[in-house]
């Protein structure tokens, strides 16, 4: 009941350093994770990349900033949401993880993917890759969250 | 007439003899007279590609201009080709080709027929020859040395088949990219344009 109160209090300046400190931690992390990954996908599995040959997707490199700061827009907002809401996730500290990227699926990942797929020409395999990767970056930037701001 | 007019009257004779000697053949026209087509084959790092612009046909015209034995022949003539019709057997795929050379803005891929190096002899089944064209393509042209193969199906038939290799780069357009860059299009195109034509006069 503690934790809960504490978590709904505004952030207090120095939380708002452990948040953008374990955001930042959370965004490096994520990010090599995440490239990582899409770079070894690419290269071992180019088959599911085809899709990505698509108008949809940007092609002229304007973006590439953006695409690429995407680890850290995730894990500064994950970073905000954990402090936020740590106190109602379960003690336990692989449990706390997967129910904290379970609440980030069910809140944002799965209507955001619903109305993409409704309304993009995309495959549902696609959408499934998207929606996986999201669950996969929650989870990994959970584990940082757990362990720099418990 | 006087005697100062005689050997004016006689340089007369003597040009328009010569002017008759090396008359040049008058231009001969071939037609294009069946389904044509021109196919485009380039890579990314995941995949290759290989679009076409099939049954392409308008009764366009190659008007050849013979020069003497050993020279090269001029051609005035072009293919007007839609980038619209291009069709890469995958919807994607040709949806990004299409968005990649401007279509909206530029419509057209142009060959201009500028010359070959020799006349196709008839005689021959098949022959090899070069020549130039111009390209124009999302409102860039650039000449380009194409090889061609030929075949002669009759003494009035021909099927030409050009091939050269292009560069996205050469038409001022960005092989397009994808997921940052992780996703590339090579910059080579290799063109193949195939026409059969009708040998007129």
């Amino acid at each position: 009941m503690s934790k809960r109160l504490k978590s709904n209090n505004y952030q207090s300046p120095k939380q708002m350093k452990k948040i953008a400190l374990s955001g930042l931690l959370a965004g490096a992390v994520l990010f090599i994770v995440s490239y990582g990954g899409l770079y070894l996908s690419v290269r071992f599995f180019p088959s599911l990349f085809i899709e990505y040959n698509s108008p949809l997707f940007n092609s002229d490199g304007s973006r590439d900033l953006m695409f690429y700061m995407h680890p850290f827009i995730i894990s500064f907002a994950l970073s905000w949401f954990w402090d936020r809401f740590k106190g109602v996730f379960s003690d336990t500290f692989f449990l706390r993880v997967f129910e904290f990227a379970f609440v980030y699926a069910t809140v944002a990942l799965l209507p955001v993917m619903w109305i993409t797929f409704s309304s993009l020409d995309i495959t549902i395999t696609t959408v499934s890759s998207w929606f996986a990767y999201g669950i996969m970056q929650s989870i990994v930037a959970g584990f940082v969250f757990s362990k720099v701001n418990p | 007439m006087g005697m100062s007019a005689r050997p004016t009257l006689l340089l007369l004779c003597l040009f328009a003899f010569f002017a008759c000697s090396f008359q040049l053949p008058s231009p001969t026209k071939w037609v294009i007279n069946k389904s044509c087509f021109l196919k485009v084959t380039g890579s990314t790092n995941i995949n290759k590609f290989e679009c076409t612009i099939a049954n392409y046909y308008k009764p366009d015209t190659l008007t050849i201009y013979r020069g003497g034995n050993n020279e090269g022949v001029k051609i005035s003539g072009k293919m007007e080709l839609g980038v619209s019709k291009f069709d890469c057997r995958n919807p994607v795929m040709t949806a990004d080709l299409r968005k990649t050379l401007k279509v909206k803005t530029f419509p057209h891929l142009t060959i201009n027929f500028l010359s070959f190096d020799r006349y196709p002899n008839f005689k021959e089944e098949t022959g090899k020859l070069n020549g130039k064209v111009n390209i124009e393509l999302a409102g860039v042209t650039k000449q380009f040395d194409v090889n061609y193969k030929f075949i002669a199906s009759s003494t009035n038939s021909l099927m030409l088949v050009g091939t050269q290799r292009v560069n996205f780069s050469d038409f001022k357009i960005i092989p397009p990219r994808k997921l940052g860059g992780m996703i590339e299009t090579n910059n080579e195109l290799d063109i193949e344009f195939n026409l059969q034509l009708k040998v007129l006069n």
